[in-house]
């Protein structure tokens, strides 16, 4: 998630501290009920975000051991093969987040890579971590 | 506040000839997350007359060209269309500090919540109707013939697409803070399946959609807001935005939280006179919800990096990018 959570704790608390009530009560009221939205979303994120980006990192590490295998892009391949055996060294938020861009960088790699060959099953599987991908990183809102 | 006020009754005074006139009740309002909107009533000659101020904000959303915004109201409230009636456009700093406009306030109207799922209750019928129709004479509209050919954009039909597509690409490469494989891969799909040629070429509003349209206690729709990312294409590339997913609380069977699919489909391609082929429509919903995600990434990128900490930015990034980073995955997923 991009703004992490530290940041729109420090931002809401630097926008409240500027004073949004210096722009009429209608503009105020908008301002607080997206800040109160951004705080309620920030609590859910707090309890999930390590989770998201462990399982999220898992599920690619995963996806790259099975295509390995069948990689013919020799470069790829160690690639993919290094990665599959990465491990997340810690549950830092920022760690957990610097092993992931890795990951999501090299994934697309690989699609571009499927889509080229025209690797209909690699492209079928890609697509279903992406999915998952996107559903575990769904927002919602309310409590 | 007051001084801002001041500024204003200083200018209008001079742009209206009416060294008598007074601002008052300048407020801040939401609405346009681009450029900052004011309410304030001008009192001259006899007349009490409510406006509004678009003014542009120290950092933008999106680099948005607020003369593009101030022309198509020009041309579009000239044609009769609900729009509001532009006022005065000044690009010099002096007045104002920033380039700004002002347009008439449509009074006594609301927008819809793009979060509720019927955000037009009984009136819902009605107001979709209208909207698609007018979505449809916008597309019915020559650009050459309201002065409005010189606008940014393709003018090649054969082109429009990959304009457009290469146009967001890049706000993407700018402004990504991490990477997004989802929509990496809609960029490519979008490049390797290119929907047929533009049946024309119009003037595209650029953000037609649930919020951006006032509507009063009767249901009517008073004034189609929010031109800043006006431009010329394909007239199909306003229905894909118009019934994405975003807009109607996810419930795709009712674009906009309004009418069916079929008959908002139906009463658009009435009122344009183009078709919206199933094929090339499906290409420019898969476009709007990449557009979509380009616009929350820059926005997100905005507020991270503080040149707008307005929490919709926040909010953007967040809520919108992952809904419609699902959205681009599943419809893509299906398919691949």
């Amino acid at each position: 998630m991009n703004p992490e959570v530290g940041t729109i704790l420090n931002l809401s608390l630097q926008k409240i501290a500027s004073g949004v009530g210096d722009e009429g009560a209608a503009f105020a009221q908008g301002t607080v009920g997206l800040i109160g939205m951004m705080l309620n979303m920030s609590a859910k994120e707090y309890d999930r975000a390590a989770d998201i980006r462990f399982a999220e990192n898992n599920d690619i590490r995963a996806l790259f051991s099975e295509l390995a295998p069948g990689m013919e892009d020799a470069g790829l391949k160690a690639k993919l093969d290094d990665a599959a055996k990465s491990k997340d060294a810690s549950l830092r938020i920022s760690t957990l987040n610097e092993n992931n861009y890795a990951l999501r960088r090299l994934l697309t790699d690989v699609q571009i890579c499927a889509e080229n060959n025209g690797a209909r099953d690699a492209q079928q599987r890609i697509w279903a971590v992406l999915k998952a991908m996107a559903a575990r990183r769904l927002v919602t809102l309310g409590p | 506040m007051k001084e801002l006020e001041d500024r204003l009754a200083t200018y209008l005074r001079r742009k209206l000839g009416a060294p008598e006139l007074t601002v008052a009740s300048l407020s801040r309002i939401p609405g346009g997350a681009s450029r900052e909107t004011y309410r304030f009533r001008a009192r001259y000659q006899g007349r009490d007359r409510g406006l509004i101020l678009r003014r542009d904000p120290p950092s933008s959303l999106i680099e948005t060209e607020r003369t593009t915004e101030y022309r198509a109201y020009e041309a579009f409230h000239a044609l009769g269309l609900p729009v509001p009636e532009p006022v005065a456009l000044e690009l010099d700093s002096a007045p104002l500090e920033r380039p700004f406009f002002i347009m008439e306030e449509v009074e006594n109207c609301q927008t819809g919540g793009i979060m509720s799922p019927d955000p037009y209750g009984v009136h819902r019928d009605k107001v979709g109707r209208q909207f698609f129709s007018v979505l449809g004479r916008i597309a019915s509209v020559d650009p050459r013939d309201v002065g409005l050919a010189d606008f940014e954009g393709e003018s090649d039909i054969h082109d429009v697409a990959m304009h457009e597509v290469a146009r967001w690409e890049k706000v993407i490469e700018e402004d990504e803070r991490e990477p997004q494989p989802i929509a990496r891969a809609a960029i490519r799909w979008l490049k390797r399946h290119p929907p047929p040629p533009a049946q024309k070429i119009s003037v595209v509003h650029g953000d037609y959609r649930t919020g951006n349209f006032l509507v009063d206690d009767d249901g009517t729709i008073r004034a189609i807001l929010d031109w800043e990312m006006a431009h010329l294409g394909d007239p199909l590339e306003d229905l894909g935005w118009a019934i994405d997913p975003l807009w109607c609380g996810g419930n795709v069977a009712f674009p906009g939280g309004m009418i069916a699919r079929d008959a908002a489909i139906r009463i658009w391609e009435q009122t344009s006179g183009c078709k919206a082929e199933p094929q090339a429509l499906y290409w420019w919903e898969i476009f709007a919800s990449l557009k979509g995600a380009a616009i929350w990434i820059s926005a997100a990128r905005e507020y991270a990096e503080g040149r707008n900490i307005d929490p919709v930015n926040a909010f953007s990034g967040w809520f919108c990018l992952a809904f419609h980073n699902k959205v681009l995955a599943d419809r893509l997923g299906e398919g691949a």
